[in-house]
């Protein structure tokens, strides 16, 4: 709700700017900032919006984003696989000395398919989502649980 | 003359199916159990539940392991009631 309120204030300014001069680029230089961390404004053109970014760079670092709303921190490959392991380690029934990315539940770890039942559910625990039965009996390894993850959230890299 | 090319261990259809109907009541369960209110009667479910699956694991009888499912999916309305009751 707050980054609708922002996008209506940020609206109502852009649209005040425009009705002046164009060629007072300098307060359009000044709301560069915000503009990038909203998406799809859409404020000006194409050449316009090229010189900002340029104008972007050039004030450096101050400008990733940093706020999230609410949101939860953005998930990178490294940051599931981190995850995964840790509730795999915690699993009663995994030595963690065992573990692996590679190491099949089965086969290498020697649990059955209840165990696998439970790590999956597990699995829907740590990251909010529910997994379908037909897809979650294919996953038997922690990379192939990193992998399905990552398809499902949309992760690249 | 045909050599069945399937390992000895293969499950028939009808296990293979079953075998699916077990994890899938299994999981139902586990996500019945995960909308208990208290965290202590959450985990003594859920190792009932895996006790009484890991007990019967070994079972080969079809007609054993089919009545076992029904008792499983008896439990299984029993709690999604009991959850419907009691509010959450």
């Amino acid at each position: 709700m707050a980054s609708r309120a922002l996008a209506y204030c940020m609206r109502s300014f852009a649209r005040s700017t425009a009705r002046l001069n164009h060629g007072n680029a300098f307060t359009r230089y000044a709301c560069a900032p915000l503009v990038s961390k909203q998406r799809a404004l859409g404020v000006t053109p194409c050449s316009q919006r090229t010189r900002w970014t340029e104008l972007v760079r050039i004030s450096g670092p101050s400008v990733h984003l940093c706020r999230h709303y609410g949101d939860l921190p953005p998930l990178t490959l490294g940051n599931i696989e981190e995850r995964v392991m840790y509730v795999l380690k915690l699993y009663d029934k995994i030595s963690p000395e065992k573990l692996q990315t590679s190491s099949h539940f089965m086969k290498d770890l020697g649990l059955d398919s209840l165990d696998q039942v439970e790590i999956i559910m597990a699995m829907e625990d740590e990251f909010g989502f529910e997994i379908p039965d037909a897809e979650a009996e294919k996953l038997m390894t922690p990379a192939e649980i990193v992998q399905y993850i990552a398809d499902k959230k949309d992760v690249y890299e | 003359m045909a050599v069945s090319r399937l390992p000895p261990a293969a499950l028939s259809l009808k296990q293979f199916l079953q075998r699916q109907k077990v994890l899938g009541v299994y999981r139902d369960l586990l996500r019945s159990i995960r909308r208990i209110p208290t965290e202590s009667d959450r985990r003594y479910l859920r190792d009932w539940a895996r006790e009484e699956f890991k007990r019967n694991k070994t079972e080969t009888d079809q007609d054993v392991i089919r009545m076992m499912l029904t008792q499983a999916h008896n439990h299984l309305e029993d709690l999604r009631r009991s959850l419907v009751l009691a509010g959450c």
